[in-house]
């Protein structure tokens, strides 16, 4: 049928056999190349089946792939060791449990370079190329907002250990989960108490970047709405190296300084607010993040005093209990500074425990929903929203829920001042008071798949 | 406000003589040798790393800040003989090298000392009243130390024999040579005097600002702003785009916002930039 069409709608040569056709016991060569094409298309159709069937086999049966965003160099270096350490001890421990629903854990970890361009194309390849099923993600706000599109667009979970409020606020989806706190939970947890005890006029200096920018939003709600003044955020650019500049704009009845800092800012933060006593005259309040990887004592002084939002007490004496000690233990960390054994460097403990305890979250969720492969996603998801997580091995940073509505952590929260060169809590604002002072501004649950 | 603005003006001056001294290393090597050197901000990392390292090993800052730029003079001449010879007058090569370089000096301090960023307490405590502010005592030491560098450099440059080879090469290279100036040597030894520079000029911040592997990368930019302002290796103007552009920035941060500040700034280059091609001292041309 084909090759009489075939001869109908071709023009014949002056010796009557077919243009370009050359008859060779009734086969044509146009005709033989026409079955081979047939045969070649129906083969390789068979074979894409096959290879889809394999791979979807291999993927139902295989080990789990979860990628791993983490900040191993840049900016953000001393935080990313710990994530990646944390990151890897879970594996290691879901593993020597006997994996996830039977299956071996297997965690890709590509480093962000703490960079948004090189985090979200980085992203694409641990979906892509290294076949992640899910994504436990970036601390860094900037890169974890440049990376939500990504994983959104693929359809892929991913949990940010990040703060800024966006990843599951106005810029979050159904995929996108948080077990720890953002700026809207930091400010409810602390701006109350602080407002009550440490003073009504606040000024708040920060990095000019997302995560600043967020707390200043979050904080001037709160402190406004209690009847307190919020002075014009101060801004500092992160190339600064001289804050004098920025520090000598504070206005003078400043009561409570609030700064948002992380890493080498931190420290100048500190040390130039130190130098020039300002710590004399007003109320030094923050959040961990601005004092994560660094040791009170190693600021020789400079952070006395000052009053930090914790997640995870840094001391194990404030949430002491079996969990929590070998937690510390896993990590290699003593019980009072986090600091490692044998190094120098300090635990980011108010982060870290986001890229360990959202692994034993996804183990908890693919088991619960019998996921085997990326098209059982919409169980996990399902799972994850609304999941309750126990004080255990496994979440060492206590009970929490992970809200359906906002996808975000419920956990319990701490007020410490640091004394001595020590974290000492002053106050403990439960998971439960969390839940009462944050109703969810978002509901991605609605959202379709 | 007006204090606040001479607080700043004072705090910009004593910020622009530290950057001075970085920048100053960084155009005499471009002067000389045309090496557009990109790692000059990782050497001035390396001399907070030193200084802290040394202090803490020494238990005297003061013995630290003589080390360093000891140490910083040999690194230099080492970098220059292995990385720099090699791809000598081909400034877009170098540009390539140094960029190369300046990873390697930030990956490995990262693997040898950490990633962390650690606080260096100043030598000298106190602070006093400036227009309103407490002022850090360390600081106007870190400024009138560096100013005291700057000097004793331009001493150098001007009253020794090899001053005067160093200006002879960088004037004429050839003729210095047929005159029997050696300049290979010269070339080298005005390296290891650039990185000395900025490595004396990271030990003499370390206490002001933070010691970290990337603490350099921050401090290139606002170097190279002096550098092209002042004239591409015109040593005094260098130093003078160096003051004006912290003092400008510092005043203008008083009034406004940090981006508008920087925005100042970099507007300043452009007008100097066109109205004076060649640098700060080099004459208005149409």
């Amino acid at each position: 049928m084909a090759k009489r069409t075939l001869k109908a709608r071709t023009p014949k040569t002056t010796n009557g056999t077919e243009s370009g056709s050359e008859n060779v016991g009734g086969l044509t060569r146009r005709s033989f190349l026409s079955t081979a094409l047939a045969g070649g298309a129906a083969a390789s159709g068979a074979y894409v089946s096959l290879a889809r069937d394999m791979s979807a086999f291999a993927q139902a049966s295989g080990p789990i792939v979860i990628g791993h965003h983490c900040e191993l160099t840049g900016g953000f270096a001393s935080w990313g060791y710990w994530h990646n350490k944390a990151a890897l001890a879970a594996t290691k421990m879901i593993n020597e449990g006997g994996g996830i629903a039977g299956r071996r854990l297997e965690l890709v970890t590509e480093d962000t370079e703490s960079n948004p361009a090189a985090g979200a194309r980085k992203l694409r390849s641990l979906i892509q190329r290294n076949r992640a099923s899910f994504i436990s993600g970036s601390v860094h706000s900037g890169v974890m907002l440049a990376s939500i599109p990504v994983t959104t667009e693929l359809k892929t979970v991913y949990f940010s250990t990040g703060e800024a409020t966006e990843a599951t606020g106005e810029k979050g989806t159904r995929y996108s989960f948080r077990t720890g706190t953002d700026t809207y939970g930091l400010a409810a947890a602390g701006a109350p108490w602080a407002f009550e005890n440490l003073g009504k006029t606040w000024t708040i200096i920060s990095p000019d970047y997302a995560w600043g920018h967020s707390h200043y939003k979050e904080h001037k709600a709160v402190i406004e709405k209690l009847g307190g003044k919020v002075y014009d955020p101060i801004y500092v650019p992160l190339d600064a190296k001289d804050l004098v500049p920025y520090l000598a704009r504070i206005p003078q009845d400043t009561q409570v300084l609030f700064s948002v800092f992380f890493g080498a800012l931190s420290i100048a933060f500190y040390t130039q607010a130190k130098s020039m006593g300002l710590e004399k005259t007003m109320k030094m309040y923050s959040v961990s993040g601005t004092i994560e990887a660094i040791a009170p004592a190693d600021l020789k002084g400079a952070a006395e005093g000052v009053y930090i939002v914790e997640n995870f007490p840094r001391m194990l004496k404030y949430k002491d209990d079996a969990f929590h000690k070998a937690y510390n233990a896993l990590l290699g960390t003593d019980d009072v500074h986090a600091r490692e054994a044998g190094s120098d460097k300090v635990n980011a403990k108010s982060h870290s425990w986001q890229s360990y305890e959202n692994l034993f979250a996804l183990k908890q969720a693919i088991e619960a929903s019998g996921w085997k492969q990326k098209s059982d996603d919409k169980g996990v998801i399902e799972a994850l929203e609304g999941l309750k997580m126990e004080n255990s091995a496994g979440f060492a940073q206590g009970a929490k829920v992970l809200r359906k509505e906002d996808h975000s952590g419920m956990i319990d929260c701490y007020i410490s001042r640091i004394e001595n060169d020590e974290f000492h809590v002053k106050k403990k604002v439960t998971k439960e008071e969390m839940t009462a002072l944050l109703p969810p501004r978002f509901d991605f649950s609605k959202q379709p798949l | 406000m007006t204090a606040l603005v001479l607080a700043l003006a004072v705090n910009g001056l004593v910020w622009g003589l530290i950057i001075a001294l970085i920048a100053l290393g960084l155009s005499i090597i471009f002067g000389l040798l045309d090496i557009i050197n990109v790692a000059h901000g990782d050497f001035f990392m390396l001399g907070t790393v030193f200084v802290l390292v040394l202090t803490m090993s020494t238990g005297s800052y003061w013995l630290a800040l003589a080390l360093v730029p000891i140490i910083g003079f040999a690194v230099g001449l080492v970098l220059e003989r292995v990385i720099i010879r090699p791809t000598i007058r081909q400034a877009s090569l170098t540009i390539v090298t140094t960029f190369g370089l300046s990873m390697m000096l930030q990956e490995g301090v990262r693997a040898t000392y950490g990633a962390q960023p650690r606080r260096m307490a100043p030598p000298i405590e106190g602070t006093i009243p400036l227009f309103g502010i407490d002022y850090d005592v360390y600081r106007i030491f870190a400024a009138a130390f560096a100013a005291l560098c700057l000097i004793a450099f331009f001493a150098f440059l001007t009253r020794t024999k090899l001053g005067t080879w160093i200006r002879a090469v960088r004037h004429d290279p050839e003729t210095a040579t047929a005159l029997g100036v050696p300049v290979v040597r010269i070339c080298a030894i005005t390296f290891g005097l650039g990185t000395a520079m900025a490595l004396l000029g990271g030990a003499i911040a370390a206490p002001i600002t933070t010691v970290e592997f990337r603490t350099g990368v921050d401090i290139l930019p606002f170097c190279f702003m002096a550098v092209i302002i002042g004239g591409l290796g015109n040593l005094q103007g260098t130093v003078a785009a160096a003051v004006l552009l912290a003092v400008l920035e510092g005043v203008v941060t008083s009034v406004t916002d940090p981006t508008i500040a920087r925005i100042a700034s970099l507007g300043l280059m452009s007008v100097a930039l066109l109205v004076r091609p060649h640098g700060l001292f080099s004459g208005a041309t149409r």
